[in-house]
């Protein structure tokens, strides 16, 4: 199978196309152009039937554009690749291009959600964000990107999991607007660490059992003892450093932290249901993205509290398996085991059983 | 009468969050750099009119504390504010705590 990645204007000239042959992908391209913006892309999928019959499907594409902000902190900063371009020879815009396109393939692939917003948002990123910036974010419209001050931090976009992380707060916006503070903001973290650890295992084709599920791998220079910023796998494990320290993040419920710093420890908190995460993908086995990764996207999408609590989110995944896998089922099981081991009960479940107080 | 001499300054600069979720602080004392015009740079700072921070997702936040003999300031501002006089008070304070 060849896959091709089509522009708008070219999805513009087939949905012209007067020939029978292609009648069927010249109707879905005429369905695409009207159903969306001019910047709408698509993919087309050619194959041979079992007749041997040339068959071209139309199915969703990324619209990627790679920005430069040329260590300025002015956004967006200048074009320096737009979709279907050729690589520009700089490690950082190209990482970004293709990391958003990882991104894109897991969502569109495994959940049927096409970009951000669920129709068609152009993916916008902008690379070389200020002096020594040692971050990466989304800022609402698009991620940016840093280049690390070169003593800690390496160029932020090293990691899939990073680009994964922030498209991820883009989607939480369109869906879940979970508030980025106290309970409800390390829950937003934490989608955005799963669906990070996601983007690369279905990239990397890793199961449960094969994922580092680290986030940050390789942001680190030499010089810093730890292998990323965080581990879904064993919170609290993935640095400890003479100069910064020791990881913080607490894997259950106990050792939650209280703080006023970093909008109530939304990076740290996030510990507790990413581990929650991983065990219930754990569990399940197999890879991630499938079955605890679909729980997880169906709760994200379902309606939940902007405030919610983590005993809330808890009761929304146990909904989730239990509408998609039916109550008795090995899923709903998982999920609740899951949280269970972290110390967090499912506000208004019936938890049953294994869960000591 | 009243002290005519300049206020002296301890100042903190906390900075959290980021997608790395580490925390870094400086701390400096006017008499670490007696050079820097301490008490202009504290007082262009707009202390009274700090907005609440409203989250972006993975920004930096900052909390900037400057203790004067006289008088104590505290702010809290998202990334995204530390412009001007704010980013040039911060910028002072990193180089002068440098080791």
């Amino acid at each position: 199978m060849v896959h091709g990645i089509v522009p708008p204007y070219l999805l513009a000239r087939i949905a012209e196309l007067d020939d029978e042959r292609f009648a069927r992908a010249a109707r879905a391209a005429r369905r695409a152009l009207q159903y969306d913006e001019p910047r709408r892309a698509a993919r087309l999928n050619f194959s041979l039937d079992a007749s041997d019959s040339l068959v071209i499907e139309l199915a969703d594409g990324p619209n990627r554009t790679i920005f430069d902000a040329r260590r300025s902190e002015t956004l967006p900063g200048v074009i320096v690749r737009k979709e279907n371009a050729e690589p520009t020879g700089d490690p950082a815009a190209d990482e970004a291009y293709d990391g958003l396109g990882a991104t894109f393939a897991l969502y569109s692939e495994v959940y049927d959600r096409n970009s951000i917003d669920g129709v068609g948002l152009p993916l916008d990123a902008t690379v070389h964000y200020g002096v020594d910036y040692d971050n990466a974010f989304w800022d609402g419209d698009r991620m940016v990107f840093g280049d690390g001050d070169g003593e800690i931090f390496g160029r932020f976009t090293a990691s899939l999991s990073v680009i994964g992380h922030e498209l991820a707060h883009g989607v939480t916006q369109y869906t879940a607007a979970l508030e980025y503070e106290g309970q409800s903001g390390a829950l937003n973290e934490s989608v955005s660490d799963v669906f990070g650890a996601l983007v690369e295992q279905y990239s990397l084709e890793q199961n449960v059992e094969k994922a580092s599920w680290l986030i940050g791998a390789g942001l680190f220079t030499d010089a810093v003892e730890g292998e990323a910023l965080r581990s879904l796998k064993a919170p609290g494990t993935a640095y400890n450093d003479d100069v910064l320290g020791t990881d913080p993040q607490p894997a259950h419920m106990r050792d939650y932290v209280e703080t006023d710093d970093d909008n109530g420890g939304v990076h740290i908190n996030s510990g507790i249901p990413n581990h929650a995460f991983y065990l219930v993908a754990a569990a399940l086995g197999g890879n991630a993205w499938e079955r605890a990764g679909l729980v997880w996207y169906d709760t994200v999408l379902s309606p939940l509290a902007p405030r919610s609590t983590f005993a809330q989110f808890a009761e929304a995944t146990v909904r989730a398996a239990a509408t998609r896998y039916g109550e008795a089922s090995t899923e709903v099981d998982a999920v609740r085991a899951g949280w269970a081991g972290v110390g967090v009960e499912a506000a208004g479940a019936n938890l049953d059983g294994g869960r000591t107080a | 009468m009243a002290d005519a001499r300049p206020d002296t300054f301890s100042i903190s600069v906390v900075r959290t969050g980021g997608f790395a979720g580490l925390r870094r602080e400086w701390r400096v004392r006017s008499s670490d750099a007696p050079d820097v015009d301490w008490p202009a740079l504290v007082e262009a700072c707009p202390w009274d009119t700090v907005a609440p921070p409203s989250p972006v997702p993975d920004r930096f936040v900052w909390r900037i504390e400057a203790d004067g003999a006289r008088r104590r300031r505290r702010a809290t501002l998202p990334d995204e504010r530390l412009t001007g006089s704010w980013r040039e008070l911060v910028d002072q304070v990193k180089s002068a705590a440098k080791p």
